[in-house]
């Protein structure tokens, strides 16, 4: 895509988010959720292949379903409330409420509405996937964080439990890349949404630390290209660090301690557990494990075996790498060695 | 406590900067160094004065786990000297490098006040191991092994943190300090046995508890010496580390809620001791072997009186040193015939009779042998069940009796008898060897003389 074009798309995908975190009108965030949808259109059918138009139709769809339900929610609350502001919708209203968390949830990729995130994910580039699945989350879960007074925890919670445990099972017949990562991110929303109705601050970190580990796992495999495990399992010739850096970064995201991606795991146990859901907890600290046996796949594949590769020598020679990968380091810094830190994160308001 | 942990986090610019020459002489030189440093801990006094900040203190129980620890890591590095021989420089420090790490979160998990700083420290050493065991392993089951031994250890693991945090909100606070006086004892409906389960579960995978002990053979043969050695000494006395701490808050539920474990720990001791009679594998004999001495002290912790907590620590330390002076032992026979199969190497007394006295010094202490601590581990363990149920004197005695069986078995198939022909081109015994052997069985010895700096809390 040519460069003003390219700028001109991103300026406007940027400006719709903003849009809808920074208003209280509804009507306001329908537009800045509109505006987001309609210009990532030509971001995901970037590279004119039949595989990206169908994930662009399938993207188009969803989220126009899904922006459809959220104004019939927003009218429907104007009708009955009279006002338009986030902050004062009516939670007996049974009807709001179950519509706005289908909508929001939908845009999310929860399930049970997250056929649509795999398939998507896959059919575009690495990096147009990381576009998907780190910044258009933002929007909704703003708008969820503003009005996370209102809604039915238990419908919430439901949804958060069902969507680890699809993000768990999902991924683990997978070999694709962008799929797992997929997976991956809705497994991780059920986290950060189970934990919304008790303390959304915490929501947030989840998000930060799942923003960051996402953003390292694609620009790393974005960096030769993997979208399969199977080319993955050539990186230790081309280029052993990132190799370790792919190990300490899916141990992360799996929640293992000692590293950050245990942080948000441990907090929202603890805040589930002050709250007397101690079974919700259990679970899904369970469930979790499922999807670290996928990343242990993808590990084995990567850094703890040496696969043979299509070269005879060693090492190959190392060429000046051509991608830009930039905040590479201290993002992987930050999203794994950061667990001694965590009381710091308490600021987080 | 930061003059051990500093020093042992600094040794990893040592193996860094270290030139290819220098590497060993150095990592050995300084881990023993620390050594010293940690030796004053063993002085205790008994008023549990040695806190020594909010984070970290050391008690009776901590301080012979830590000296453990501490003495085991020159004895791996030395051990791993001759199968990293021919991998490359970045590799070899790699290596090291995860000893080290494992190293730093074992010291603190044994020094740790708070107790969900003790669980992610506890969950910290599984990252380490599973690098150990799955990359440097020697055989293809080895990415099993790293996998059974991962989820094993984490299921059981995630109720704990779950059961954790509901008991510092229901009592205020983890710290271990604090709660040996703030204790209350836990209520009677049923949901304080899902507390206890979840409380106890994750120490009984890591023991390991007879019916979850799968885990246990695969990584210990998969993994490379200094692996079996770590595994074998000192994390699976993680387990009973951290059951003996948290016993303050299962109180009375043990009384009822242990009985299904005493049951399994009772059988599944003579099976795994039956096993081991079986065994072709040498590493694999070993590795039930320790299934079985670590039943003897599951069953001590959940019995709870003085003695039987003054066993389990002392067959904890005996018992780390023998089973890793076997696995030393096996390692020697592996790196000269390649096989850890029993029957390709027989009669080594004939060649190597240096090492021959190690393997019956070994085998003498693996059976428990008076007057050295294993015997006294056992003994007081035997003598508590005896008192708690008269019946248990049947199975712990046919034990004994079988874990004597299988010493000598393991003994005098490697050591005794005719030789087989195709062994008569092997090396001679080195001295590092040597070294690693009797530095294995110094401080058994000494310690018989004076064991009450093991004998735990309790003493």
């Amino acid at each position: 895509m040519k460069l003003p074009i390219l700028t001109i798309v991103m300026t406007t995908i940027f400006t719709g988010t903003m849009l809808t975190m920074i208003s209280s009108h509804w009507l306001l965030i329908w537009i800045g959720l509109e505006i987001n949808m309609l210009s990532i259109i030509p971001i995901l059918t970037k590279n004119q292949k039949p595989r990206s138009t169908e994930a662009a139709t399938k993207y188009f769809l969803t989220q126009a379903t899904a922006s459809m339900l959220l104004m019939f929610t927003i009218v429907f609350n104007a009708m009955h409330s009279g006002q338009w502001t986030t902050t004062n919708i009516d939670p007996n209203n049974m009807i709001v409420s179950l519509t706005m968390i289908i909508a929001l949830t939908m845009k999310l990729g929860m399930t049970p509405f997250h056929f649509w995130v795999p398939e998507v994910t896959q059919g575009v580039s690495l990096m147009t996937g990381m576009l998907l699945l780190t910044w258009q989350k933002l929007a909704p879960i703003s708008i969820m964080m503003q009005m996370f007074t209102s809604i039915n925890s238990i419908i919430l919670l439901l949804i958060a439990l069902m969507s680890v445990l699809v993000g768990g099972w999902g991924g683990l017949n997978q070999t694709q890349l962008r799929k797992i990562l997929a997976y991956s991110s809705i497994a991780h929303m059920g986290w950060m949404m189970a934990i919304l109705t008790f303390c959304p601050s915490l929501t947030m970190l989840n998000l930060l630390i799942y923003l960051m580990l996402t953003i390292i796992m694609f620009t790393m495999l974005n960096m030769n290209t993997n979208t399969t495990t199977l080319t993955l399992s050539n990186l230790w010739n081309k280029s052993p660090t990132i190799t370790m850096m792919i190990l300490i970064s899916l141990l992360s995201l799996g929640g293992l301690p000692p590293l950050t991606g245990f942080l948000p795991k441990w907090v929202i146990i603890q805040e589930l557990t002050k709250n007397n859901n101690i079974a919700m907890a259990t679970v899904m600290a369970i469930m979790a494990l499922l999807n670290l046996y996928f990343y242990m796949r993808l590990i084995y594949s990567t850094s703890l075996t040496l696969f043979p590769t299509p070269n005879n020598i060693k090492m190959k020679w190392q060429f000046q790498p051509k991608k830009r990968s930039l905040f590479l380091s201290p993002l992987i810094i930050l999203s794994t060695l950061t667990l001694p830190l965590s009381p710091v994160f308490s600021t987080l308001n | 406590m930061l003059k051990i942990i500093i020093p042992t986090i600094m040794l990893f610019p040592v193996i860094w900067y270290s030139n290819s020459t220098m590497i060993w002489i150095n990592m050995t030189s300084y881990s023993l160094m620390i050594n010293l440093m940690t030796l004053p801990l063993l002085n205790q006094a008994g008023n549990n004065s040695n806190n020594f900040s909010l984070t970290f203190f050391s008690d009776s129980l901590s301080s012979p786990l830590l000296m453990l620890t501490v003495w085991l890591l020159p004895l791996m590095i030395m051990a791993s000297q001759h199968h990293l021989m021919k991998e490359s420089m970045t590799r070899k420090k790699l290596y090291l490098s995860m000893l080290i790490s494992l190293q730093m979160f074992l010291i603190m998990t044994f020094s740790a006040t708070e107790l969900i700083l003790f669980y992610i420290l506890f969950e910290a050493t599984l990252i380490p191991t599973l690098i150990i065991i799955t990359r440097w392993g020697n055989q293809t089951e080895r990415l099993n092994a790293g996998l059974y031994f991962l989820f094993y250890t984490l299921i059981g693991s995630l109720p704990l943190l779950v059961a954790l945090i509901y008991v510092q909100i229901s009592l205020g606070s983890l710290n271990y300090l604090v709660m040996n006086i703030w204790f209350q004892d836990m209520s009677s409906p049923w949901s304080s046995n899902l507390l206890w389960l979840a409380c106890i579960m994750a120490f009984m995978v890591k023991m390991p508890l007879y019916g979850l002990h799968l885990w246990l053979p695969k990584a210990h043969v998969e993994a490379p010496i200094a692996g079996s050695m770590v595994l074998a000494a000192v994390l699976l006395k993680l387990g009973g580390y951290g059951m003996l701490r948290l016993t303050i808050i299962l109180n009375p539920m043990t009384k009822i809620m242990a009985y299904p474990f005493i049951m399994l720990c009772l059988w599944g001791m003579i099976m795994t001791s039956s096993i081991c009679l079986r065994q072709t594998d040498l590493k694999s004999l070993i590795a039930y072997s320790s299934v079985s001495h670590m039943a003897l002290v599951i069953v001590a912790i959940l019995m709870q009186t003085p003695w039987s907590f003054m066993g389990a620590t002392a067959l904890m330390i005996a018992h780390g040193l023998t089973s890793s002076m076997l696995f030393c032992l096996a390692n020697s026979n592996y790196e000269r015939i390649h096989s850890r199969t029993m029957l390709l190497a027989r009669g080594l007394q004939a060649f190597l009779p240096l090492m021959a006295t190690w393997w019956l010094l070994a085998s003498l202490t693996n059976l428990a042998l008076p007057p050295f601590i294993n015997l006294i581990g056992e003994l007081f363990v035997i003598m508590a069940s005896f008192s708690w149920s008269s019946v248990t004197i049947a199975m712990t005695g046919l034990n004994m009796l079988i874990t004597a069986l299988y010493s000598l078995y393991m003994l005098t198939m490697t050591q005794r008898g005719k030789f087989t022909y195709h062994i008569h081109n092997i090396k001679p015994s080195y001295t590092r060897e040597n070294t690693l052997m009797s530095m294995h069985m110094l401080p058994l010895i000494m310690l018989t003389f004076n064991p009450k700096i093991i004998m735990g809390l309790t003493y």
